[in-house]
């Protein structure tokens, strides 16, 4: 019971995070109805970048946040610009995703080169400290990465349902033809759209050097998890992601702290064959085939 | 008589919206009924519930007497229910034969047999006579204008023989004589035995074509008659004109 | 490829291929040739899948694994009698490798083909991880061996080298059959607008499992020569991202859902690919160079070599005809709106 309530603890502190970095995929989705590839590469991206701050500049991932948030905006909406936006309209639908998947690769290879392909973590004075609450342990590093995604995800909550640009991009996911008639501008929210997911990666990547190793390589095991996460959420919902982020992490969690460690990163396929047996949609999507 | 094509209470939420709402209806067999009511009243995601395109959420679907709700547009399609859609979805780098031959359905066997063989030729060959495109048979049906494309997309929901065909806005976008000739082609099919149901917003053709009328508004039925009665009613008046 | 001029292109590419060995070639040429068609079949192979039915399989060197391990486990509990034994068995291999990928297909193809891509991405990730901590079965880590094949050092390569061939006339036989066939047909539409081909009847779950099985098959049994082959695997080359990015590069470049398109592209990009690990080495800078040509590509090429040229000689023949026909811009793939629209 103890090991099943820590996993429990563990695995919504974890969640968070996971819940920020699905929270931008689902949102590109849900713009432009591309599965961004690359998603988990500019999430290792950031931790890189974010490694490489503190070790040059000694500063504290957290407080590279903002750094790396806005280095990666940048980076998704040159991404959308140059290399999505250009595909023929009858190629879109097809070659957009390999489009991710082809910058994803690029950005792999470009961290290998600079970064070397061994295994780093982000070593701050804190990453061990740990609270202990009614016997359960609680590391502090997860705690305050916890904290800092709900901020992030609230920001989110509040850019997209408080401003004008939120409103489009709202008005885009739910009815493309009815948003564009409306005057609203698909080709900026678009590209906003993808920089805006890419921030959300970073954001989470700074501080997922804290919490996890990771090469270059990493960012096919994280691609696959963001995946089952969006799919039992349901694609395009961002309420979905959160959902899915917390049970996937809880999931992966309990099965390393009960059953063991070797076997956890597989928790989140097999969340993924149940939701693709039993529910394709996931728990928010809208309509299973492709509604017309 | 019992009806040819029941729906009951049908209801579809989109997030809040509530896109079909208990939305009830009959469709007698050897009518063209047509199926009408302003923007955003329910049509088109009507269609989708009834040829198992779309689950609904509440409601059911019964044709010629047996419950089809929910059931696969495919099966749907091999019992005799065919539909168009508003945009003209054909197969754009297939030609306009492989596009009937395509819709022609084939066993499991036949997988394996010529892509376009002759039996398969012929069959689509005496649509291709009716519908005039036996001179464009061979154009990939990206090369077809729209008007074109509807009419192949028309063709090809035929080659199952189906009872009841639901056609969506057949008219939109194209020009008159192309409507005198989906007009005609209708009509010809209907001679023939087949039933339709037509969303359309040219109520020109509406009045000529299509008897009864079924209104909807925001998902519900509001008035379904002959088409004087209808243009009559106030309730339906009031829908378009927005009280 | 039509009629009598196109069977002759096909023997005539056959029968020069089989007479390559016979020349004296270096080593490093027929090495680089066993590998040209390792990928040539391959890729043809997953143009099947990915190319024809336009699900884009991101993980089927999970498959090639699959295959290079079956035939060493194989081995490990039957003697070989002869050196010819592996390749007798590599049927049964592709067999195996087909009933296992159709329960695969089963969940995978549920989805659209966007998600089914990242899905076969996991099932890679998932096979290396099996791979790698399976140590009772896979030798883990460690990796596993298969006896050296006895032929003679002067013509090692030329056993591998037919069988391939063989198999590159299988994966291009049973392409052209599918292109000639309903099954071809079907694939057309459900590549076109799946949803569409659902609802006129075309049997959809049913071609796109036929489909994924054959090509996984396929996969596999290349998977196995390259085993033998190499006569040691070890997981992360067995199971290696690189190879799916790479035959899916070269189904790009060449053209999908054509004939040669994959042939050509293995060509191209293998010499190319044995150049580059000659002057730079280094899976770094492959990567950044797959993605660059594979970027390029689709942003400048992106039917691929073979249609595009195919599409040039199409409009200029027609442009030699008046057409009173107008020729709009081509339809898109039937876009998916998620979420209700209006009437």
């Amino acid at each position: 019971m103890h090991s099943l309530i820590q996993g429990v603890i563990l695995g919504v502190l974890t969640g968070g995070v996971y819940a920020l970095m699905a929270s931008g995929q689902t949102l590109i989705f849900g713009v432009m109805k591309v599965l961004n590839l690359a998603q988990g590469a500019m999430v290792i991206l950031s931790a890189y970048l974010a490694y490489q701050l503190h070790s040059s500049f000694g500063i504290d991932p957290f407080a590279a946040i903002p750094i790396t948030t806005a280095g990666l905006f940048l980076l998704g909406v040159t991404v959308e610009v140059l290399f999505l936006r250009p595909l023929r309209r009858e190629d879109r639908a097809e070659l957009s995703l390999l489009v991710t998947f082809a910058i994803a690769l690029l950005l792999e290879g470009v961290m290998s080169l600079v970064w070397k392909t061994n295994y780093r973590s982000i070593d701050t004075s804190y990453a061990n400290g740990s609270w202990t609450v009614f016997g359960y342990q609680i590391t502090l590093v997860r705690l305050w990465a916890f904290l800092m995604s709900a901020g992030a995800l609230g920001l989110l909550y509040l850019l997209l349902n408080k401003t004008r640009f939120g409103r489009a991009v709202r008005a885009t996911v739910q009815n493309p033809e009815s948003a564009r008639l409306l005057g609203v501008e698909s080709t900026r929210v678009s590209a906003f759209g993808f920089g805006l997911g890419a921030a959300t990666a970073a954001a989470a990547g700074s501080v997922y050097g804290l919490l996890y190793a990771f090469y270059p390589g990493s960012h096919y095991d994280l691609i696959s998890l963001l995946l089952s996460i969006i799919i039992l959420g349901g694609l395009g919902s961002i309420g979905g992601a959160i959902i899915g982020g917390l049970v996937v992490a809880t999931s992966s969690a309990i099965v390393a702290s009960t059953v063991s460690a070797a076997w956890s990163p597989m928790a989140f396929f097999a969340v993924l064959i149940v939701v693709l047996l039993v529910r394709p949609r996931g728990l928010f999507g809208t309509a299973a085939r492709g509604a017309i | 008589m019992s009806p040819l094509l029941e729906v009951q209470d049908a209801t579809k939420v989109f997030g809040g919206v509530r896109a079909v709402d208990g939305c009830s209806f009959t469709v007698q067999g050897g009518t063209v009924t047509a199926l009408v009511g302003p923007n955003g009243s329910g049509k088109t995601t009507l269609f989708n519930l009834i040829t198992g395109y779309l689950p609904p959420d509440r409601g059911q679907v019964r044709f010629r007497g047996r419950d089809i709700t929910g059931l696969d547009a495919g099966r749907l399609y091999r019992h005799g229910l065919s539909r168009t859609f508003q945009q003209a979805r054909v197969f754009p780098h297939l030609s306009v034969q492989e596009n009937l031959v395509a819709a022609g359905g084939y066993s499991w066997r036949q997988l394996f047999t010529r892509r376009v063989g002759r039996a398969d030729r012929e069959r689509a060959g005496r649509l291709l006579e009716e519908f005039r495109l036996a001179p464009v048979a061979d154009l990939l049906a990206s090369e077809l204008s729209y008007g074109q494309r509807k009419l192949l997309e028309f063709a090809a929901v035929l080659m199952s023989e189906p009872s009841l065909v639901l056609l969506d806005e057949p008219t939109a976008g194209v020009n008159p004589v192309l409507v005198e000739t989906m007009e005609r082609h209708i009509r010809e099919r209907h001679a023939a035995g087949i039933t339709f149901l037509i969303v359309e917003h040219d109520m020109g053709f509406v009045m000529r074509l299509c008897d009864p009328v079924i209104v909807l508004d925001r998902g519900k039925q509001i008035a379904a008659g002959p088409p004087a009665d209808v243009q009559a009613n106030q309730l339906v008046l009031d829908a378009y004109l927005g009280s | 490829m039509k009629g009598v001029p196109g069977m002759a292109r096909a023997v005539v590419f056959f029968a020069l291929l089989a007479s390559l060995p016979s020349f004296n070639l270096a080593h490093w040429v027929l090495n680089l040739l066993v590998f040209t068609l390792i990928y040539a079949v391959m890729s043809s192979a997953w143009n099947l899948v990915g190319g024809f039915t336009g699900y884009p399989s991101l993980g089927h060197a999970a498959f090639f694994g699959v295959g290079a391990y079956a035939v060493a486990l194989w081995f490990k509990h039957h003697a070989i009698t002869s050196g010819y034994e592996p390749f007798v068995v590599l049927p049964m291999i592709g067999l195996f490798a087909a009933v296992l990928g159709i329960p695969i297909a089963a969940i995978a193809m549920r989805t659209r083909f966007d998600v089914f891509a990242i899905v076969t991405i996991t099932l890679l990730f998932v096979a290396q991880t099996l791979a790698f901590n399976l140590h009772g079965l896979t030798g883990g880590a460690q990796g596993i061996s298969i006896t050296v094949a006895p032929f003679p050092p002067a013509t090692f390569e030329r056993p591998y080298y037919y069988v391939l061939v063989a198999l590159l006339g299988l994966a291009m036989g049973i392409t052209f059959l599918t292109m000639r066939s309903k099954l071809g047909l079907s694939l057309a539409a459900v590549r076109a607008d799946e949803d569409k081909a659902r609802g006129i009847g075309v049997r959809v779950t049913g071609v796109k499992l036929l489909v994924f099985a054959v090509s996984v098959g396929l996969t596999a049994m290349v998977g196995a020569v390259w085993a033998y082959y190499e006569s040691f695997i070890y997981p992360q080359f067995a199971i290696d991202p690189l190879i799916t990015i790479a035959i899916v590069l070269m189904t790009f470049l060449g053209g999908r859902g054509t004939l040669w398109g994959p042939v050509l592209g293995a060509g191209i990009l293998e010499g190319a690919q044995q150049l580059f690990a000659y002057w730079l080495g280094g899976s770094q800078v492959y990567l950044i160079a797959y993605a660059a040509v594979f970027l390029v590509i689709m942003l400048l090429l992106p039917r691929g070599i073979l249609p595009t040229i195919q599409d040039r000689i199409r409009r200029r023949r027609r442009r030699g005809t008046v057409n009173a026909v107008a020729v709009p811009p081509a339809l898109p793939r039937a876009e998916v709106t998620v979420g209700g629209g209006a009437a």
